[in-house]
């Protein structure tokens, strides 16, 4: 085993405990931060896989901008410090088989893929990844349309959440 | 950027900065004379579906394989930018009436009918999937346009929640399909399947398109993936309804036969049990619980979705090679016939609307035959062609449905829609019933936009059934190769 | 990935927090004299020759200090808060070189450099560690249970956030200036002309979003004792508080350095001194002193700024984030590039419309603000 299987499982190990977590906590607050322990095992996943730039990212804007925001969100809205409800309920040993019949089916189809064993291959030397990322996202034989698609799509969103925050005369 | 990218990509890009324009001129428009919003809106659609209809018969790839035109998406398109200009028409009237004008719903409006203009032309998972954004997103919002009332905010949240949870199902399936495949251009994947070198992952594609499928059934609003139908359809403001029954579905299915028919024609055979039991089960579930309606609205939701079920029919019947371009030319069809007669019923809802969610019992039609003839006889006419009796465009439609489910072999699936379709005969009728029979004194708004609506959609709905051949050409020269 | 390697990094890394850990403590050393000068004071002279020794005084009052715990606070958030907030003070310079390539030098068979970690996106690895630096000081805020301390947090997250979108697109024009996201290749490319007179406004822009992100006057609403007892330290003590404490500073620190790299050309010499003995080409040992001497010069800024100018009101830091530097500096990047795009098809020239142009768009956004605080004089708070 080397240093970056090492470094795979134990990030692996992480996210999938901190993603338990999330929905094991009774505080949300800390179900909040166990979510960002998540999303920043994602961002190492990525660094591991030499995706830099996309690791950088994924703490910009997921732990950055989103997570901050459900933190600040709770702490706008909720009072109480801790949920006092029953956190789980009489049927959740169904839906923990289910969830567990779907892993299995998930590993199984996935180790029935060709090559899903292999070890990502070590990037061309010197490559650079953000230019040639940055390159495919303007060029249109690659994923201008999509680049840009996404921006009148968040356009689109914006409006509507302006739209849908903004207090009318009548409120 | 090619030319080909440029006609490709022209009318779409004329509606996104004409949208984009909206939004700004919007700003010097005065509170109350929202009206010229709503002419440009109507305006640029009018100019989109000029440049469309200009491109007619033209084939055309652009962005490396991202984005198609043809035949298929040109009727698609001129679908979507009718039912938008037709949605502007009865929106300006309602908007005033109900206090609801503001000029972000026309830009949002605009948004939604790229969004779906994407999806016809759309040739690579990754834009069908921004496509479906880009529709929802700004319908999320159009349906919650009446807030602060809370059966509108209730009908965003539910349709904005179900939305996110089928798009969930349409990512997660094309990443399985991308994990079988290394690809997401659908032309791609069918080389891919062609070399049949896909082994043990052909499974894995299943599945994936299984999700694919599933996520755009929660679109198309069929069984069992319609819950949020009839909540949303009777929260929204009307005019977003109609909107949102007519274009969300047929960009729905444009991208379901967008997806199964170019990309895995080998697989929609796999899938056919899937899609039989689909549509069964959503043309009987909703015709049967349309009947205990009481509701206009809900009523409608029930019957779109029962009348996805139908067009689910054509997709069974693709499973048959012999009739695989009569069922997509068929589908494409009853979409037409459906979009004019649903605009049509939506506009005859708005006329009797009042305020405050009222005026939308069945039984405030009563007595309209009487105090109305113009809009009870339109009405009729809707009802008889949802119902798909004659004189209407709705026979024509199911008479090539079901045609195509015979000769494709599929005797059951036809005859459970004949079955529910005279069931549904009831709901349809009793509306009727209403309006001619029993006393009443519903009070019609006439608002001229709306009256044109109507007219116009009751003259197309009985003149149109006269040349079926040539509107079923059309249908057919739009077919996927 | 080697043993090797993974030590180097260990001992750079550890050698680098004992370097920022004194530097803390003497920024406040600094930081009381100079302000002390400002204000006609003397300042702290008493422990050791001219005060020299008293950061050390205060930092063993702190240790031995007694610490609280409020009732009811979120014990472990409330202990973990101060340390989530040093954190990222103290790792966001990891990527920053402090030498040319000159004063590499091989040890045990490996190439030692000047930098922690040379990373290809070092700049965004900044804007990353930048993104995270909030929420040390929102945890402390509403760990501690006390309503003063949460809305210190509340309103140290909006603003941070506010803040950093045109903190970003600062870095942005330095991206595209450099055409690199590595640090030595933007400081390589200000080596005969520094990014500050490219990209005077936006030089500008980032010296204001930083002041705001790190919580200093005049942008320092989070921690107004006249509103908020201290923000979110309010029930803070002893070591924990020296700790949020010293965040502070280290962040005061990072920022200079960072500003010192990205805008005044790093550890290259001073403009005046190109193809001299004192240039880092000729004499690379000069390199890390280039770099001490921008920083001491920047820190000064800030702190003169602390003692000159007012707290500003919230709701228009909040309006001046969002409607004057958010704009401004998208304007900036559009500019720059099109400057770039100009200069490298028609005629390098253009390359002087950047600054030109941008200093123009600054002065409307000045006009602009000035006009709409017009306005806003007698609007309601």
């Amino acid at each position: 085993m080397t240093a970056e299987q090492i470094l795979f499982l134990l990030t692996g190990a992480l996210i999938l405990g901190s993603a338990l977590m999330v929905v094991a906590t009774r505080k949300l607050l800390h179900a909040a931060l166990w979510l960002v322990a998540a999303l920043f095992g994602v961002a190492i996943l990525y660094a591991i896989l030499q995706a830099s730039f996309l690791a950088v990212v994924q703490v910009v804007v997921y732990i950055g901008a989103i997570a901050i925001l459900f933190i600040f969100a709770v702490m706008l809205t909720r009072r109480e410090m801790r949920d006092q409800g029953q956190q789980t309920r009489t049927n959740w040993w169904i839906a923990a088989l289910l969830g567990l019949l779907i892993l299995a089916g998930l590993v199984f189809l996935i180790l029935a893929v060709p090559g899903a064993d292999r070890l990502p291959a070590a990037l061309p030397e010197g490559l650079d990844t953000v230019r040639a990322l940055g390159n495919a996202l303007v060029s249109p034989e690659a994923y201008v349309l999509p680049f840009e698609v996404a921006s009148v799509l968040l356009l689109a969103a914006l409006v509507g959440a302006v739209y849908i925050a903004s207090v009318g005369k009548k409120d | 950027m090619t030319q080909s990218d440029l006609i490709t990509i022209l009318p779409l890009l004329a509606l996104v900065v004409w949208a984009c324009a909206l939004l700004l001129v919007d700003l010097f428009i005065p509170k109350g004379r929202k009206g010229w919003t709503a002419l440009l809106a109507a305006a640029g659609l009018a100019l989109t579906m000029g440049l469309t209809l200009a491109q007619a018969g033209r084939e055309a790839s652009g962005f490396g394989g991202m984005l198609r035109l043809d035949g298929f998406s040109t009727f698609l398109n001129v679908l979507f930018l009718g039912s938008g200009l037709l949605g502007v028409a009865v929106a300006y009237g309602y908007l005033k009436r109900m206090d609801l004008e503001r000029g972000e719903f026309y830009s949002l409006l605009l948004f939604s009918i790229t969004g779906m203009m994407l999806m016809a032309q759309a040739a690579d998972l990754i834009v069908i999937f921004l496509a479906l954004e880009l529709l929802s997103i700004p319908l999320y919002v159009l349906a919650a346009f009446a807030r602060p009332r809370a059966d509108s905010e209730e009908a965003g949240l539910k349709y904005f929640l179900l939305g996110a949870f089928s798009t969930g199902f349409v990512v997660y399936g094309i990443t399985l399909v991308f994990g079988a495949t290394g690809t997401t251009s659908l032309a791609k994947i069918v080389e891919v399947l062609a070399a049949g070198s896909l082994g043990t992952g052909s499974l894995l594609l299943t599945i994936g398109a299984a999700l694919i499928l599933v996520g755009f059934s929660f679109k198309v609003a069929a069984v069992p993936f319609h819950m949020w139908t009839p909540d949303v359809y009777q929260g929204a403001p009307t005019p977003v309804t109609a909107f949102m029954s007519v274009g969300a579905k047929a960009a729905g299915f444009a991208a379901l036969m967008r997806i199964f028919v170019m990309a895995f024609p080998s697989l929609s055979a796999d899938l056919t049990p899937v899609l039989w039991a689909l549509a069964a089960l959503t043309m009987f579930i909703g015709n049967i619980i349309a009947i205990s309606q009481t509701n206009i609205k809900r009523m409608l939701a029930y019957s779109s979705i029962a009348h996805a079920g139908y067009i689910l029919m054509a997709l069974v019947a693709y499973g048959n090679p012999a009739v695989a371009a009569d069922s997509v030319a068929s589908a494409l069809f009853y979409l037409v016939a459906y979009a004019v007669t649903s605009f049509g019923a939506w506009s005859v809802v708005m006329s009797l609307e009042k305020p405050d969610a009222k005026g939308l019992e069945i039984n405030d039609f009563a007595g309209l035959g009487r105090r109305n003839p113009l809009l009870a006889a339109a009405m009729t006419i809707f009802m008889l062609s949802f119902t798909g009796m004659p004189p209407t465009l709705g026979l024509v439609g199911k008479f090539f449905l079901f045609r195509t489910a015979i000769e494709g072999g599929f005797i059951g699936l036809a005859i459970i829609g004949v079955l529910t379709s005279l069931i549904s005969a009831y709901y349809y009728l009793r509306v009727v019933v209403t309006m001619y029979m029993r006393e009443g004194e519903p009070q019609a708004e006439g608002e001229y936009w709306l009256t044109f609506t109507t007219v116009v959609t009751a003259l197309a709905t009985v003149v149109l059934q006269f040349l079926p051949a040539a509107l079923f050409a059309l249908a057919a020269g739009a077919v996927l190769k | 990935m080697t043993f090797a390697s993974i030590l180097e990094w260990l001992i750079k890394g550890f050698v680098w927090v004992m370097i920022l850990l004194g530097g803390f403590a003497y920024l406040t050393y600094y930081e009381r004299r100079a302000l002390a000068r400002i204000q006609v004071r003397i300042g702290p002279n008493r422990a050791g020759p001219l005060g020299l020794l008293q950061p050390i005084a205060d930092a063993i009052k702190l240790i031995f200090k007694e610490e609280l715990m409020p009732a009811r606070a979120d014990k472990l958030l409330f202990f973990l808060a101060p340390i989530i907030t040093l954190t990222p003070a103290l790792v966001i310079t990891a990527v920053v070189p402090f030498g040319p390539e000159g004063l590499n030098f091989p040890l045990f068979g490996r190439v030692i450099t000047w930098q922690i970690a040379d990373i290809n996106v070092g700049i965004l690895y900044i804007m990353s560690i930048a993104s995270i630096a909030v929420y040390g000081i929102v945890l402390a805020g509403w760990s501690s249970n006390n309503k003063y301390a949460m809305l210190g947090g509340l309103r140290s997250t909006a603003q941070m956030i506010s803040y950093e979108l045109a903190l970003g697109l600062s870095f942005v024009s330095v991206i595209v200036l450099a055409d690199s996201t590595r640090m030595i290749d933007i400081v390589e490319a200000q080596k005969s002309m520094w990014f500050m007179v490219l990209q005077p406004v936006g030089m500008v822009i980032f010296l204001i979003a930083t002041l705001a992100e790190v919580n200093r006057s005049p942008f320092d609403m989070p921690e107004a004792e006249q509103e908020l007892a201290a923000g979110y330290h309010s029930e803070y003590g002893g070591m924990k508080f020296a700790l949020l404490f010293m965040a502070e500073y280290d962040k005061m620190i990072a920022i200079c350095i960072i500003a010192a790299t990205i805008f005044f050309g790093g550890y290259r010499e001073f403009w005046f001194l190109q193809n001299t003995w004192f240039s880092v080409d000729q004499t690379p040992i000069l390199g890390p002193v280039y770099v001490f001497i921008k920083v001491f010069i920047l820190l000064f800024g800030m702190i003169w700024v602390r003692a000159t100018l007012p707290r500003i009101r919230y709701d228009r830091l909040m309006a001046f984030g969002w409607k004057i530097l958010l704009p401004l500096s998208l304007a900036l990047v559009f500019l720059t590039a099109t400057g770039i795009l100009l200069a490298q098809e028609v005629n390098p020239l253009f390359m002087w419309g950047i600054p030109v142009v941008s200093l123009a768009a600054g002065f409307i956004a000045i006009l602009g603000m000035y006009q709409t605080l017009r306005r806003k004089e007698h609007a309601r708070a």
